[in-house]
This record gives structure tokens, C-alpha cells and sequence, in this order.
């Protein structure tokens, strides 16, 4: 069942959502919302990549001393709908959490819609809800709870890209720590931008490709459906410990990224797209030394695919195991400066021939943001450098905050490198970008 | 001799019993106070002479935030050449000048303004280009004329930037920090004399903020060394009037006693050290020299009289007669001082009066103890110039010839008298109230050349503003506003002296003429005020949008006109400012805009205007408060108005001096009528005292009975006049035109004050006949209304002191460590919530606000604190938690929660004096929460002060180290705490160079669950004049905070 509201109901509900709703009702009720226009030019062809208003009501209001309602809406209107032209089939999406296209252009969406409650010393979070782990900037390892849209491929904030589950999530302390069990029945994967949309993955790292003249068929996709038997459990311990914030993270989950077989037949090649169950250990540190925060994470995940280019594997993806981690060091000690750098690597056990990618990836990435005129003006650069294949995205921003609630912004994102990398697939997609943001 | 009275004798007697216990105390007592002489604060601004709450200088402040205006330092590029300036070669040394004076410290990078960063508007095809003279640097003549005739189709440049015959040009730098503008004259002075000045070139540097800033320490310099010089030259004088060497040094420890006492109490009460305060310490030399030179001359008349008795006895002796006048004298002195103190409006003049009350009051307590202390145990050997009953040296000689004359042709003396009086009278008319300031310089002075030969060029260096204010937004771009303005520019254009002006007015013509193909016709005001706002459009998208800064205001509702004057002296200004205003309140001011003037030319307007008043009023107070005091010493009216004659006599002469000689009655010669009285008063009393003892103990003829009134008592009024005229005339040695001044001024006053003292008053006395000088001295009493009147004027010297600053002295006050401990053991709950409300707020008032609610509680001494942001959206969920550990050495941990990454980080805690999240507050500032890291600091009591009615005490802190005081952001904090809520009012924090940094002011401070709290911080950052107002509200100690609300996971949930 796919629901399809008329325009006139999507608006009343949002407006609905917005509106001031009677005291008597809700006690502390809380209504804000921001308000964003974003434009983007592609510098290769000069033309709008997008141009979008952006609408994100939020209403908080408890229900009782110890349960507190958040609701956040999104309303998005794109005037270019390069991103996911047309109205995209959601198919990587659970019917609960999939958007509500208006038209091309106009989308609306309940972001997070979850309720906070105490039980005894238990802190439960029910809902559509963000579950964010991990202690890495940009880079993930262990943060693969929520899925993420790819429609502006990493260049967003995860905050934006990053699709909310509905899920329950408990933390509960036990003694100085505090034990997070999570339960996911929610089966929304990653959306993977569809051929044709701007930032579409043409990197043969993801995209398996045929030889010349053989027809290539897509067969739909196999997701997971099932609430209950598909749902994905992950569990946090934590803690606070002689200066060092560690945590340790298991997750028995489906990996959100599809694995793309090629299934050769006498008809030619069959593409199908199916999700596979991982488990995930990891963990994470950090701690302050002077000046020098340092960080990182770590993990360990099972039964992860990977393209192959051995013609003669039966469907052009290999099993390992991957390890992967993250080390991070943030510096503050220039007044006003923040500098960071991380580094990232991901090993497969016992590489397979014909891998694609290397068996072991590595990126680096260095992050500066200053400060001006009393944090009114920050500029920052952040660059993604692959350290296998020598390409790799710079993003720069200026965010001026204009009045208490208005804030200009623009940047540029500019990727480089060999057009077969993960980042130079995109080298014709650089662009700069104006916006504003004004909340209420 | 004076009768010397029993009960005085008997004072003396007691006092000499001790001698070494009350030199060892007189020592320590002068130890004590000069050890406050070398924390003085130095304040040479010419600010500094109006009040800080002054309307016009808050509203120039204003005018200063809201356009970013300061007082520039002018550069000036001249060249008479054929193309002038427009050659290559000059046109690059203004460019390279530009960048090096752009690069010193305190001049700000973007409001320096010269042709290399200056754009022309010129049209185009589709509007207007806004584009840079020297885009790029002009290299061949060709582009140089291009320049020039550029510059001569933009009239705004024409006088203000470049001399409308193209001879010169200007850098204009305006300078971040006024206080520190004579370093940065010396800078760009500096990078003048390092360029190669390209031949036919010259280069000057001048502009108010290079004249202000340089002309305090241009005085104070050459005062430093002849101030010591004079106190040289006086001990000279006491060598020559008593040939013993006791002679000559004790009077130097009074002086020193003297001097500390004033200057001590000044550094003690925070008053700072003015310019004109170099003149203090020289007067006060001169008094506590007087003192000691009466009482020294009686001595040596005694151990002449008495050469068998010890030398207690004589001194007692002479204590005993002198006492008596000396008082007086002081009495006097400090009335005529006092004068100056209640009349006076600048500051610097009212502490000048105040501090010279305190000093002589100190002289006369030395006078009176230590002196016959010393004098007791040290064998003091006779002078060899006091031999038979009178001093027959030739001083004593001819004063007895000049006295016996003068009472002689008793009605000539008169005469000659009244002529002089009329020569003063009629030159006291020819008096100018005048100040320039330009012209305390030499006129061979680098800076002075350099002001005349700019104003010459260029339409002048000396700037008025008139502020014009609108009602709403934007009402700046009516033409009917912008019409009004023009026409106010062309009035005042009009005016003499004016030469120029700038607003956005010409601005805007200037626009309208380039997008209609620079047609001179279209050199006009649109009249469709869409048309103007689209100029400015139009202009922000190919020129910077700051250009109009210093214009017109962001929202288009205030601009600033600036007019330039070439000179800007008081008696021009006098004319011109009420002629502005009265046209601005005429023809200008509607209901909904209005004009105000300011600007440097306008505060010095009304702060020398104040002068006229003042001086009239401390004139005729100080004149009032002599006479009272003489009345009540000599029980006589007729004696008052006796004792006023040579004062009055010093004061016309004075007048005429100035009056002929060309010399204005401006800020430093203002005072003159204050001092002269307080020193011609003592050669009076003197006089008059003697007189009366003289003619009530002697007989004869009344010529015969004030016989002994010249050698004796004339004498040692001529060394009192001696060693000050002497010591002031060192002062006229000065190439300084102020202190030259000064000098002149102070030896005209007391040599009149001591010839018509010694002489007029005895030809007065004889002819008149006042019966108070023929009441026999002992039916008078005279002694006992004296030290009434005596103990009740020092007193109430003493209760005004203390209406200002506070009765307790530092060393009496709780130490230091004291306070800060009770201010760190204050109570502050185990726990509180509360709300915050933040506003930070730009230089210009651009406000941005961030509402917060925090917690905190204590786990054992362990302090957590958390902070969440609730408004505005942007920033909503954000989360600060810290944990404060008790041993110091552990470094706080801390953790952000920025709800866009959805992640709580891990943040350094080391960076303490990082300002916390855009406010002007440190990390530390915030989390000491108003108590005080002790193991940082040194620190020290200095003294009481009144901070919003309250009475505080001003412990100072000094990091305990370099790395200390670079950690914490700060190399001296000033706190005002106050001992009845051991909380600090008001903080004063400087740089680790020493620079003022910010001023943190806590109020609205009230009781919450018994617990005293602050519910605003108004932070003030001095360097970057960003603001952050902090208010607290819903202050709760009662509520528990519970524990889990300072665990990590709590920062999520954003509570």
C-alpha cells in the first residue's frame, strides 16, 4: 500500500503541525522551525544543480512531567529537481517512512516523530528517530544504524542526508555505565541516487558494468520486508572512565548499502539488487590531551560485498570481512581556530582476487574552521582525500549569522581526481552555493 | 618676634621629648605613601579633561560605533611639480606608504583611506563600475593623468583626498585605540623616515589623532626632567639664603614628604596623573619650601639671639613664634586650592585643586614634626649669614632700604600701586579665551610644519560631523531628505574656515552623474528615491558595500556629514558651532529627521567652552574662600580684604602678562588664577602677621615700630619668593609652549604677589590704619581663634577628601588574600537552575541573542555545570557540559553537543581564556562563576571605591607567570568587591601586554533563597568594542537539579 495524500491534506497536515495548539492540551508546548533557501550553480556547465526552500517545523510539548512529544516535519521544494528528478519510487524505503512527493518538485516528509519517556532510572526514546554513533567526522564506521540519502552523493550535512528509523531505543545505567539497547523494525535502506539524477554513482567501485554489446537487464530490487524477522538490533555500553569516554558497540543489522550482483544467463546480465545481514563490533575512545583532543573508532563487520572485476565470478561481487577505523585528532589551541584531521582505513580479510577496490582503503581527511567577529563568521574548509586513488572532495563555507535567527551562507564543494574514483566520479559536479536560513 | 604662647611652647616641648621616634615615623610615614607613587595611572589623553558621562562625548561614542569614525593620523604626499602628485613615482610612494602605515599595530587595516584603496565610479554601457585608482598601479604618465582626471571628475576626493591643484594627496589612517596614539605617530613616523622619498617629494604626517595623542607626552616628557631641575635650582636658593647644608636638605625631605603625600594619595584613590598634573608637583615643591624657610630662618635668628642654649630650646622657640604663621598660611593656601577643586568641572583641574589642598596640608604636618624633630638632634650649625640681633647680609640690607622707602613715599608706593593695578586691569581685558591645540607645539616641531603645510594644500585635517538621524529605515533614500542634507552642506560650505565636505549626498550625485554617461547635469539628487536605492545596488555589486561605512548606516536611517576645517580653534568655533546650530534648529530639524553635531572639533567646543566658566567660578570661589579664612584667622573683615591686595595684585598682573604678551586663556593657563592666589596668599599673611606683632610689641613712630618687618620676616619672604620664582623659572627654559608658559606665568604671580605683599601692606597699614593691626596681640587671643579656625579648616579638607573617595587608607583595609578567599568561600548552593540570556552585540549595535537554560551542581567539591541552548532555532539543543575537578592541576573535561552532527565531542578544557561560544566572556570567566582562581593570581589591595553607590575594595591580580597570564588571556585584573556580598561589582581586565581589555560589570545583584546572585554581566571588549550583555532570570536554589542531568546522554536529549 503506497499513500498518496492530496496536496490540500499534506499542507493541512503541516500546517496543522505548526499551528499553535491550545495550552490546555499539551503543557510547555514548543513551536519553532527553520526556514532555508539553498541555490547551487555547477561551475562545469554554469547551470542550477538546485534551488531549493526548505521548510522544517518542529513542535515539542510534553504529555506528562516525564514524556515529551517531538515532532519535525520537512517540506522541500526543489525548482530544478536535477537531484531525483521526477517523483523517485522510494523503493529502498519502508512505506512508514518513505516521503510524500507533491509533484516533482515539492516533497514533504515527517522527519522525527518520537516520544522521550523515563521508566525508573531508563531513558526510552520511541519513534522515528536519528541514532548517531561513533566519534568520526564525515567518515563512517560505526554510525550505519540510519540509512542516508546519496542525492547530493556525501556533500549535505549527515544531519539532512541522514534518514530517520522508527525504532525504540532504550539507555539504561548500569552503575557508571550506561547500556543502549536499540530496536530497529524498520526496513528503509540507503537511496541510491537513480541513473540520470546529477550526482548518480557512475564509479565502477559501486556500479558493476557489462561487457560491450551484451543487453543488461534490471530486475527489481530484493529488500527485506518483514518489521519483525528483518528488523536490525544493536546494543552500546559506555563509559566515562579515567578521562577516557570509550564505548563498545554490537549491531546485528542490514547493511543499508544494496549488493549489486551480476547474474549472467544466456539472455545476457541480470543486475539484482539484494540487502545482507552483517554483524558489527566496534568501539570507541577519546580523550583530551592540552590542546589535542584525540578520537577514534573502530569496528569489525562480517559478510560485506564487494565488487569484483574476475569475469569469471558467478555474480561479480566477493565476500569479506571488514575492518575499518577511524583516528581523529582535534586541535583548539589558537584562539578561534579549530583544526582537525582524521584518518581512515579499511582492510578486508583475506582480499579476494579481483577485488575492485584495494584490499586495504585509506583516506585522510583535514578539517579548518575559523572563527570572526565573535563566532558571527565562520569559515571552514574540510578536505577528503583518498589516499588509494588520489582523488578526493574540498568543501569551503562561510556561514555569517546576519541576525539572531538569519544566517547567510555559501560554499563551494569541488572534487578532483581519476573519474573512476569514488570522488572523481563527480569532477563535472563541482559547485558553489548561496543560501539562507532563517529560524522562527 | 611674635609672642611665642605658652600653650604652644608647651606643644613643642612634648614633641621634642621624642625626636628620633618622630623621624623614624615621619620616614615611615613618607615611605608608606610614595610606595602607592609607582602604581599612578598615567592619563594623557586630552579626553581625559570632560567628564566621561559628559552628553557630548557619550554621544560622540555613539557617532564612533555606529560609523566606526576615530581620529585619524594624516599622511600627506606632496609634490609641486608640474603633474603634482600624478607622476608615477609619487602616485607608488603613496601606494607603498598605504601598505606599511596599513600594517602598524593600532591602525586599523580597513579604514585606512588614501588613492591606492579608494575606487571611482564611472558609467558604463548598463550602469555604473566601481573600480580602484589603482587597479592596477599606475607605472607610466599616461595612467597617471587617467588618475588625475578621474580624480577631478570625482568632487567628493577634490581638498579632502587630493588638493584641488593636485599637489598633495593624503593617506588618512584611523587609529583602533586613541589611548596609544603618540607610539603610533612615532610608527608611521617611523615608516616615513624609512621609505625612499622619491626627489621633488616631501611626505607629512599630522592629523588630530597624531596631535592629541603626541602633544600629552610631548609635555609630559619635558616636564619629567625640568620638574627635578627646578627642585635643583631650589635647593640652590636655600644654600644661598642660609650657607649650612641642614638648611639646604631639610627642606628637601619635607618637599619629599610633600610630594608623596599628594601623589601617594592620588595613586592610592585611582586618580590618575593628568598632564597638567607635572605642574603639581612643582607648585608643591615651592609650598612645603616656604614652610621650612620661615621656620628655618627663625632658628638661625635665635641661635643667634641665644647662642649658649641647646638646641631643643631654641628650636622649641622658634617652633613656638612660627607655628602661629605658618598655620596661616596653609589655612589660606589650601582655601585658595580649594577653590580651584569645587569650581573646577574638568577632572584633571578638580584633583589638580584637591591633591595641592592634600599637599599642603602634608607640608604643613612635616613643618610641624619632623622639622624641629630634625632639628632637635641633629647639632645644627650656625649660619654665618644670621650674626647680631637682625641679618645683616645684603638680602636683609635691601629689604630694609626697599621697606624704609617704600613707607617713606608711603602715597608714591600707593600710586605706583593703583597704576599697576590699572596696567592689569586694562590688559585683563585684552585676555582671548583661545585654545588650539595645534599650537602647544613648537613651531619648528616636525608635527607643527607638517599641520600647516597640509592645511595649507588640502580643505583641511580638522573634522566636524553632523549626524543626521531619520525616524524610520531607509529614509535616506527620500531626495527630500537627501535635499536637506545638500542644502545644510552648501550652508555650511559657506561658512568661513569651512572648506569641505563629505556625506553620502555626493556620493549618491556622483553615482547619478556615472549612470547617465558622466553627464555634469545629471551631478544631482534623483528625484525618484527608488532610483537611489538602486545606486546602491547598483554600487554594492561592483564596489565594496562597506565603502559608505563611514557615511551612512546600514539601514540607511543616520548618515554622517563630515566638513573639513583647516584650523580649529576655540574663538573660530565659538562663531561657527552656534551658526550651525542654529540653521540645523531652524531650517534643518523636522519631526522626523533631525541633525546633532559631534566629531572631535565639537568635543573640543564645548570642553574649552566650559573653560570660561570654570575659571570665573574657581576665580571668585577661591577668592571668597581666602578672604573667609583670613577674616576668621584675623577676627577682621578689613584684614581679609588686606590680605586679598597682592593676591588680587598677582592676579591682574598675571592678566596683563597674558594679555599683551599674546598669551590665551586655554586649558593650561586656566588654573593660573587658582595657583597664584594659593601662593601670593602666603606673602600677605606673613606680612600682616608680623605687622601686628611688630606694632603691638614695639614703640616709636609706625615706620620705627616695622622696622625690624623687612630684614627679618622680609627676608624670608624673599627666599620664599626666591626659590619659587627660581624653581618656576626653570620652567621658562622649556621648549615645550605650555610649560614655558606656566613657568612665566607662576614667577609673574608670586613676584608680584611678594612685592606688593612686603610693600603695599605696610603703606596700606599706615595710611588706613585698620584697627586690626593696632588690637594687642595678646587681647586678640589671636592664637586661639587661629587653631580653631585652623583645626576646622584642615577638617574640612579632610570631610571633602572623604566625600570623594573613602576614609580608610589601603593598609588599614582586609589584605588581599583575604578578600579573594571570602569571595571564593561565598555561598552559591549545592545546586541551581536557571535561565540565560545572552546578547552579543557589535561595535555598530548589531545585536544577536541566544537564550540558554543552566544547571549546576556540586559532587563533593567536584563542580558539574550544563548548558543548553532553546533559542533561536539555528543553535536550539546545543550542550555545554563541564566538570570542574578541586585539585587544580586536573584539567576540566568537557564535552559539546552540537545537535548538526548529532554527536557529543570531546573539547580541550586547556584553552581557559578562549572566549566561551562568541560572548565576551572567557571559558574560565564563566565557569569561576564571579569566585577567583587563587592559585593564579598575586594579589593586592589597592585601595576603596564607589561602584554603583556601593562601596567596594580594589584588589588587583597579577597571573603569578608568563604562561599564567597568556593561559588566562589577561596580564592584570582590577576587581571592585564588594565587602558586604563578597562579590565583585566591576572587573577590569588588561591584555598580557598590558593594553585595557575588557570591562565586566555585574548588576542587578539581589538575594535568591538567601543567596546573593548576579542576574546581568554587561562585558565590554575595549579592543574589538564587542559587547555581551548577560541576563539571568529564574535564578532556583531550591529545586534539586538531579544528578543525571550532567551525564553525557543527557546533552542529547537537550536537558
Amino acid at each position: 500500500m503506497r499513500l498518496v495524500p492530496s496536496i490540500r491534506t499534506t499542507i493541512g497536515a503541516l500546517i496543522l503541525a505548526t499551528a499553535p495548539v491550545s495550552a490546555d492540551m499539551f503543557e510547555n508546548l514548543e513551536v519553532s522551525g527553520i526556514a532555508e533557501t539553498s541555490l547551487a550553480l555547477g561551475l562545469s556547465d554554469g547551470s542550477l544543480q538546485k534551488s531549493t526552500v526548505t521548510l522544517t517545523p518542529e513542535v515539542h510539548f510534553d504529555l506528562s512531567s516525564r514524556t515529551r512529544v517531538t515532532l519535525i516535519g520537512r517540506l522541500r521544494s526543489d525548482l530544478k529537481d536535477t537531484l531525483e528528478p521526477g517523483r523517485p519510487d522510494g523503493q529502498a524505503r519502508a512505506t512508514l517512512s518513505d516521503r510524500w512527493h507533491i509533484g516533482s518538485h515539492l516533497e514533504a516528509e515527517l522527519r522525527e516523530a518520537y516520544l522521550d519517556t523515563e521508566i525508573g532510572a531508563t531513558f526510552l526514546r520511541l519513534g522515528k528517530q536519528q541514532i548517531v554513533w561513533g566519534q568520526a567526522d564525515g567518515l563512517k564506521v560505526l554510525d550505519v544504524l540510519n540509512p542516508q540519502s546519496f542525492a547530493e552523493f556525501i556533500l549535505p550535512d549527515f544531519e539532512d542526508s541522514r534518514i530517520p528509523l522508527w525504532a525504540a531505543n532504550a539507555e539504561i545505567p548500569v552503575g557508571d555505565l550506561t547500556l543502549q539497547l536499540i530496536w530497529i523494525p524498520d526496513t528503509t535502506y540507503d537511496e541510491i541516487p537513480e541513473p540520470g539524477s546529477a550526482f548518480a554513482f557512475t564509479s565502477p567501485l559501486i556500479v558493476p558494468s557489462a561487457p560491450p554489446g551484451v543487453p543488461v537487464t534490471f530486475a527489481d530490487a530484493d529488500k527485506p520486508g518483514n518489521a519483525f524477522t528483518d528488523s536490525d538490533v544493536a546494543a552500546k555500553l559506555s563509559a566515562f572512565t579515567g578521562g577516557w569516554d570509550l564505548s563498545l558497540n554490537y549491531a546485528y543489522h542490514y547493511a543499508d548499502r544494496p549488493v549489486v550482483r551480476r547474474i549472467a544467463s544466456a539472455q545476457g546480465i541480470t543486475i539484482r539488487q539484494n540487502y545482507e545481514r552483517s554483524h558489527l563490533l566496534g568501539g570507541t575512545f577519546s580523550n583530551v590531551f592540552g590542546d589535542i583532543t584525540v578520537r577514534g573508532e573502530i569496528g569489525y563487520a562480517t559478510n560485506k560485498y564487494f565488487r569484483t572485476d574476475d569475469m569469471t565470478d558467478q555474480d561479480g561481487v566477493v565476500r569479506a570481512n571488514d575492518f575499518s577505523y577511524v583516528l581523529g585528532a582535534d586541535y583548539a589551541g589558537f584562539t578561534d581556530w579549530f583544526l582537525s584531521t582524521q584518518i581512515f582505513q579499511s582492510h578486508l580479510s583475506k582480499a579476494p582476487l579481483g577485488l575492485v577496490r584495494s584490499g586495504t582503503e585509506t583516506r585522510a581527511t583535514f578539517l579548518a574552521r575559523r572563527s570572526f567577529m565573535n563566532e558571527a563568521l565562520l569559515a571552514e574548509a574540510l578536505l577528503i582525500q583518498s589516499l588509494n586513488d588520489g582523488d578526493g572532495l574540498l568543501q569551503a563555507s562561510l556561514v555569517y549569522e546576519w541576525r539572531s535567527n538569519i544566517r547567510l551562507k555559501a560554499g563551494a564543494d569541488i572534487f578532483y581526481g581519476k573519474r573512476d574514483g569514488l570522488f572523481g566520479q563527480f569532477r563535472n559536479k563541482d559547485r558553489i552555493s548561496v543560501g539562507m536560513e532563517v529560524s522562527f | 618676634m611674635n609672642t611665642p604662647s605658652p600653650k604652644a611652647t608647651r606643644l613643642f616641648t612634648l614633641l621634642t621629648n621624642w625626636p628620633k621616634t618622630i623621624l623614624i615615623l615621619s620616614v615611615l610615614m613618607i615611605a608608606a605613601t610614595a610606595s602607592f607613587m609607582p602604581k599612578i595611572h598615567k592619563d594623557t589623553s586630552s579626553d581625559a579633561f570632560i567628564e566621561k558621562d559628559d552628553p557630548v562625548l557619550l554621544y560622540r561614542e555613539h557617532v564612533r560605533r555606529t560609523f566606526g569614525l576615530e581620529d585619524p593620523i594624516v599622511v600627506a604626499v606632496v609634490n609641486d611639480g608640474e603633474n603634482g602628485v600624478f607622476n608615477s613615482e609619487s602616485l607608488a610612494l603613496v601606494g607603498a606608504l598605504t601598505e606599511k602605515v596599513a600594517a602598524l599595530p593600532n591602525v586599523d587595516p580597513d579604514k585606512i583611506m588614501s588613492l591606492a584603496t579608494e575606487s571611482n565610479i564611472v558609467g558604463t554601457f548598463d550602469g555604473m563600475e566601481v573600480t580602484d585608482f589603482y587597479d592596477p598601479l599606475p607605472t607610466t604618465q599616461a595612467h597617471a593623468d587617467a588618475i588625475r582626471d578621474a580624480v577631478q571628475d570625482f568632487p567628493l576626493y577634490q581638498g579632502s583626498l587630493v588638493a584641488r591643484n593636485g599637489q598633495s594627496t593624503l593617506i588618512i589612517a584611523e587609529l583602533l585605540d586613541q589611548e596609544i596614539a603618540e607610539q603610533t605617530y612615532q610608527d608611521v613616523m617611523a615608516v616615513v623616515a624609512a621609505e625612499d622619498i622619491p626627489d621633488g617629494n616631501a611626505v607629512h604626517v599630522a592629523g588630530e589623532g597624531a596631535i592629541s595623542g603626541y602633544l600629552a607626552t610631548y609635555i609630559d616628557n619635558d616636564a619629567k626632567t625640568l620638574n627635578p631641575l627646578a627642585g635643583v635650582v631650589i635647593t640652590i636658593v636655600l644654600f644661598v639664603a642660609f650657607r649650612t647644608v641642614a638648611g639646604a636638605l631639610l627642606p628637601n625631605v619635607i618637599v619629599l614628604g610633600t610630594v608623596a603625600a599628594s601623589l601617594g594619595l592620588m595613586a592610592a584613590f585611582g586618580v590618575s596623573f593628568y598632564v597638567i598634573t607635572n605642574g603639581l608637583a612643582t607648585i608643591l615643591i615651592g609650598i612645603a619650601v616656604a614652610d621650612s624657610i620661615h621656620i628655618l630662618s627663625q632658628v638661625y635668628e635665635e641661635k643667634v639671639r641665644t647662642p649658649d642654649a641647646s638646641q631643643r630650646e631654641i628650636t622649641v622657640r622658634a617652633m613656638a613664634k612660627m607655628w602661629q604663621p605658618v598655620t596661616l598660611t596653609t589655612i589660606t593656601t589650601i582655601a585658595g586650592f580649594m577653590g580651584l577643586w569645587l569650581g573646577a568641572e574638568m577632572p584633571p583641574m578638580k584633583y589638580f585643586g584637591l591633591f595641592a589642598a592634600i599637599g599642603v596640608a602634608g607640608a604643613w604636618f612635616y613643618s610641624m614634626t619632623f622639622l624641629p624633630a630634625a632639628l632637635t638632634l641633629f647639632n645644627i650649625k650656625p649660619s654665618r649669614l644670621f650674626a647680631g640681633a637682625n641679618v645683616g647680609d645684603r638680602y636683609g640690607h635691601l629689604l630694609a632700604a626697599l621697606g624704609a622707602r617704600a613707607l617713606k613715599h608711603s602715597k608714591v608706593t600707593l600710586a605706583i600701586g593703583i597704576l599697576v593695578a590699572v596696567l592689569g586691569v586694562a590688559g585683563t581685558s585684552r585676555v582671548l579665551i583661545q585654545e588650539a591645540q595645534i599650537e602647544n607645539f613648537q613651531t619648528d616641531e616636525p608635527l607643527y610644519i607638517a599641520d600647516t603645510e597640509i592645511n595649507a594644500r588640502m580643505d583641511g585635517t580638522y573634522f566636524l560631523d553632523v549626524i543626521v538621524e531619520a525616524d524610520e529605515k531607509e529614509a535616506l533614500f527620500q531626495p527630500a531628505n537627501l535635499r536637506r542634507m545638500e542644502s545644510l552642506q552648501a550652508y555650511v560650505e559657506g561658512l568661513p574656515a569651512v572648506h569641505g565636505s563629505t556625506s553620502v549626498v555626493d556620493y549618491i550625485k556622483q553615482m547619478h552623474k556615472a549612470v547617465n554617461e558622466n553627464r555634469q547635469e545629471f551631478y544631482t539628487i534623483p528625484d525618484d528615491p527608488d532610483l537611489v536605492a538602486q545606486l546602491f545596488f547598483l554600487y554594492a555589486a561592483s564596489g565594496d558595500p562597506t565603502d559608505f561605512e563611514e557615511e551612512v548606516d546600514y539601514d540607511y536611517q543616520k548618515a554622517n556629514i563630515r566638513f573639513n576645517l583647516p584650523v580649529a580653534d576655540y574663538q573660530l568655533l565659538t562663531q561657527l558651532i552656534p551658526e550651525i546650530q542654529t540653521y540645523v534648529d531652524t531650517r534643518f530639524n523636522t519631526a522626523s529627521i533631525k541633525a546633532t553635531l559631534s566629531g572631535r572639533v565639537a568635543v573640543t567646543h564645548k570642553w574649552i567652552q566650559t573653560i570660561e566658566e570654570n575659571h570665573v567660578k574657581s576665580l571668585g570661589l577661591s577668592l571668597l574662600f581666602v578672604f573667609i579664612a583670613t577674616v576668621l584667622v584675623f577676627r577682621s573683615s578689613i584684614a581679609g580684604l588686606f590680605a586679598l591686595v597682592p593676591v588680587v595684585m598677582a592676579l591682574l598682573l598675571v592678566y596683563a602678562v597674558m594679555g599683551f604678551g599674546g598669551i590665551w586663556l586655554g586649558v593650561g593657563t586656566s588654573m593660573f588664577a587658582a595657583i597664584a592666589i594659593g601662593l601670593g596668599i602666603d606673602f600677605a599673611i606673613h606680612t600682616l602677621d608680623r605687622m601686628k606683632d611688630l606694632l603691638a610689641t614695639r614703640s616709636g613712630s609706625y615706620d620705627e615700630r616695622l622696622q625690624d618687618l623687612f630684614p627679618s620676616t622680609g627676608r624670608a619672604l624673599f627666599f620664599n619668593f626666591a626659590a619659587l620664582a627660581l624653581g618656576f623659572a626653570v620652567l621658562t627654559t622649556s621648549e615645550v609652549p605650555p610649560l614655558l608658559r606656566f613657568g612665566l606665568l607662576v614667577v609673574t604671580a608670586v613676584s608680584t604677589a611678594f612685592l606688593a605683599g612686603i610693600t603695599l601692606l605696610p603703606v596700606l597699614g599706615k595710611l588706613v590704619r585698620p584697627a586690626f593691626l593696632f588690637r594687642n596681640a595678646d587681647e586678640a587671643g589671636l592664637s586661639k581663634p587661629a587653631s580653631v579656625t585652623a583645626s576646622l579648616l584642615i577638617a574640612a579638607t579632610g570631610a571633602a577628601l572623604l566625600l570623594h573617595t573613602s576614609p580608610a587608607d589601603a593598609d588599614t583595609l582586609p589584605s588581599a588574600d583575604e578578600v579573594i578567599a571570602k569571595v571564593n568561600a561565598r555561598e552559591e548552593g549545592e545546586w541551581v537552575s536557571r535561565t540565560l540570556k545572552m546578547e552579543l552585540i557589535d561595535r555598530r549595535g548589531k545585536t544577536r541573542t541566544r537564550d540558554t537554560e543552566g544547571y549546576r551542581r556540586y559532587f563533593g567539591d567536584e563542580k558539574r555545570t550544563v548548558l543548553f541552548y532553546t533559542a533561536p532555532s539555528s543553535v536550539k539543543g546545543t550542550g555545554f557540559l563541564t566538570y570542574d575537578y578541586p585539585d587544580a592541576d586536573t584539567d576540566d573535561d568537557q564535552w559539546l553537543y552540537l545537535p548538526a552532527l548529532r554527536k557529543i565531542r570531546r573539547i580541550s578544557a586547556s584553552d581557559r581564556g578562549d572566549y566561551f561560544l562568541g560572548t565576551d566572556l572567557s571559558y574560565e570567566d564563566i565557569k569561576k562563576e564571579g569566585k577567583v582562581a587563587a592559585e593564579d593570581y598575586a594579589f593586592k589591595t589597592m585601595g576603596l571605591e564607589t561602584v554603583d553607590g556601593f562601596e567596594t575594595i580594589v584588589i588587583e591580580g597579577i597571573p603569578k607567570d608568563e604562561e599564567t597570564a597568556k593561559e588566562l588571556g589577561y596580564g592584570r585584573v582590577l576587581w571592585r568587591i564588594d565587602p558586604t556580598i563578597w562579590m565583585s561589582r566591576k572587573a577590569e581586565m588588561w591584555d598580557v601586554g598590558g593594553n585595557p581589555l575588557k570591562v565586566v560589570h555585574n548588576s542587578d545583584i539581589r538575594k535568591v533563597s538567601g543567596i546573593w546572585t548576579t542576574h546581568r554581566i554587561d562585558v565590554e571588549n575595549l579592543k574589538t568594542g564587542h559587547r555581551t550583555i548577560f541576563t539571568f532570570a529564574e535564578v532556583d536554589y531550591g529545586t534539586e537539579v538531579d544528578e543525571a542531568m550532567f551525564e553525557q546522554r543527557s546533552l542529547k536529549r537537550g536537558r
